[in-house]
């Protein structure tokens, strides 16, 4: 259902155009669940952004995004105005921020109904009521009329997700759902993700920094770095193997899965702005050669696993 | 927030003043002492009395009466110049956030341009070319209030639409002029207001600079910068003639003045928390 082959986002930073995403290519069939995971900066809320048609103004994009048919990256504003929220939801990182401080919720839940679906008020109200309670916030303990700051950061994020999927979209990308909860709620807020994803039969695109969230949730991973797919497959067969040397750095470094204490990984993502010519991440690796520091190592695989690296590990 | 606006003298004061404005405004189109147009020749220049509680002009008219209506006229050219540049300039403000590029910058440009002109100065050209009279005084101060609000909407909007719930407002398939009016400008009506409260002190002394000089409100409707205007002459004499007029031109801006302080630092938590 949502295909994005070969997609490259260019952004201008300081008037110079700069690569944040190269050759990024994914499929997420109907009903299907993607995990893109990575650190800050290594392009995948920008991958979401440019499904979205959202990124920043002055982004050049090459590629496609398929969705049902449509060219994602070619069709005029008004098109993707009424793709957007309609038939693909999204669920930003900071339930703090992305609500309306002056919006009682209900009526952003409402908001879309009514836009997308042409309910009436009344209609729009009594619908967002409902998947207000779905997500777990029935009165009498939260009611529509309240306003996002009488709520707790679990509880604006559910209304962030009953908003997205107010009208029932077909694909629902979360951005960092879970990041800006607490340790204690993010297990909630992704089995609820989880839950309602697969009733409703939608398409999931989970974007996160930690892995242990993906291995729990979706069926397909993409650890992403520096704007590109380092590694990719079913989450099985990626964590069966975690070929690349900074899928295993990531997987130490996460505080869930790691056995003993979190592993940070040494150095930092280069610049955008002054890649290396060769592998991204060969300035940070142990297994990093010559080869790596001076051609970019190619995507590959099978369907089921592909990796880019000239030294994969083997099974661990 | 009930509670602190209690603890702001600024606030209550101000809004003390400019209601009691407001009131007198009101009360002079059913009652005055006097009628504020009716001459008594054998009383003329009078000093404040119990007749005549603040005396009366050179042509016997009750000095009271007259500043009553001029409060309604002042304060009637000042609320429409308001709504003129605010009706005008809230618009283009929005729209130059909402489309960056071209549109921002020919509306900036053109705001700097207008701002090149002094505001006064803008008033007297434009009324001189239109005629004297309340209607142009109004046009006139409201076009020099409309590059104003234009700049203070952009300011505050493009803050507002840097924030995540105008890209989930985005997401969720929400058009550019949907997101301006149902989420923009609910989050920056307090910066407006602030600044409508100190843009109409700002219309009385305009108001109060065009019917001095006899461009605005025209005789025998009484206004309070002609009522200075004709004090001139009897200054040495009857000094109280200009100072009355004087005082409720001051009394009136100080206390929209102290509003908009008043309103601001009420407000003003509530927009550092948000941001």
């Amino acid at each position: 259902m949502l295909t994005v082959s070969d997609l490259s986002v260019t952004l201008p930073m300081a008037g110079v155009p700069v690569p944040v995403l190269s050759g990024v290519s994914l499929t997420l069939p109907r009903g299907g669940s993607v995990g893109l995971v990575g650190e800050s900066g290594s392009g995948k809320s920008m991958t979401a952004l440019a499904v979205m048609g959202l990124l920043p103004p002055g982004a050049r994009t090459g590629g496609q995004i398929g969705f049902d048919g449509h060219d994602l990256l070619a069709a005029p504003e008004a098109a993707l105005c009424a793709l957007r929220g309609r038939r693909i939801g999204m669920v930003f990182q900071e339930p703090m921020t992305a609500l309306d401080p002056l919006m009682r919720i209900g009526a952003q839940v409402a908001e879309p109904l009514r836009r997308h679906l042409g309910l009436s008020r009344a209609a729009a109200a009594a619908r967002a009521a409902a998947l207000l309670a779905r997500v777990g916030l029935a009165p009498p303990r939260v009611t529509p009329d309240l306003y996002p700051h009488q709520l707790s950061g679990g509880q604006r994020q559910r209304v962030v997700i009953a908003a997205a999927l107010a009208c029932g979209p077909d694909l629902l990308i979360a951005d960092e759902p879970t990041t800006a909860l607490d340790v204690t709620v993010q297990a909630q807020v992704l089995d609820l993700l989880a839950a309602l994803t697969a009733e409703a039969g939608m398409a999931l695109l989970l974007i996160t920094h930690d892995l242990a969230v993906v291995s729990e949730t979706v069926e397909q991973v993409l650890v992403m770095y520096a704007g590109r797919v380092v590694e990719s497959g079913s989450t099985a067969a990626v964590f069966a193997r975690m070929a690349h040397p900074y899928t295993r750095a990531l997987f130490a470094a996460s505080p869930h899965a790691a056995v003993g204490d979190p592993a940070p990984i040494p150095g930092v993502m280069p610049d955008p702005r002054a890649r290396p010519p060769g592998c991204a991440f060969a300035p940070r690796c142990a297994r990093a050669g010559g080869e790596c520091t001076r051609t970019v190592p190619p995507l590959l695989g099978t369907d089921a696993h592909r990796v880019a690296c000239f030294h994969p590990h083997a099974a661990r | 927030m009930k509670g602190s606006a209690w603890r702001s003298p600024s606030l209550l004061a101000g809004a003390a003043i400019t209601a009691v404005m407001v009131a007198v405004a009101l009360l002079s189109l059913v009652w005055t002492p006097y009628r504020p147009t009716a001459m008594d020749f054998v009383h003329r220049l009078a000093p404040p009395s119990a007749v005549h509680p603040l005396g009366t002009d050179s042509f016997g008219r009750d000095v009271l009466s007259m500043i009553m209506a001029g409060a309604q006229s002042s304060l009637t050219v000042a609320l429409i110049a308001v709504a003129v540049g605010a009706g005008l300039g809230i618009p283009l403000g929005a729209l130059a956030a909402a489309r960056a590029g071209l549109l921002d910058d020919l509306v900036m440009r053109g705001c700097d341009l207008a701002f090149a002109f002094p505001a006064l100065l803008t008033a007297v050209m434009i009324t001189a070319l239109a005629g004297p009279g309340a209607g142009n005084a109004m046009l006139a101060i409201g076009i020099f209030n409309i590059p104003v609000f234009a700049r203070v909407t952009r300011g505050a909007a493009r803050g507002v639409w840097a924030r995540e719930y105008v890209l989930a407002a985005r997401a969720a398939g929400r058009g550019d002029a949907a997101i301006s009016v149902v989420h923009v400008l609910p989050n920056i009506a307090a910066v407006l207001m602030v600044q409508a409260t100190i843009q109409f002190a700002l219309a009385i002394v305009a108001d109060a600079g065009l019917s001095y000089v006899g461009l605005g409100v025209q005789p025998p409707q009484p206004s309070w910068g002609r009522m200075l205007n004709e004090a001139q002459t009897f200054i040495w004499r009857a000094p109280l003639l200009a100072i009355f007029p004087g005082l409720a031109i001051m009394l009136a801006v100080l206390g929209l003045n102290l509003l908009g302080d008043g309103l601001q630092d009420l407000l003003d938590p509530r927009l550092r928390r948000a941001r």
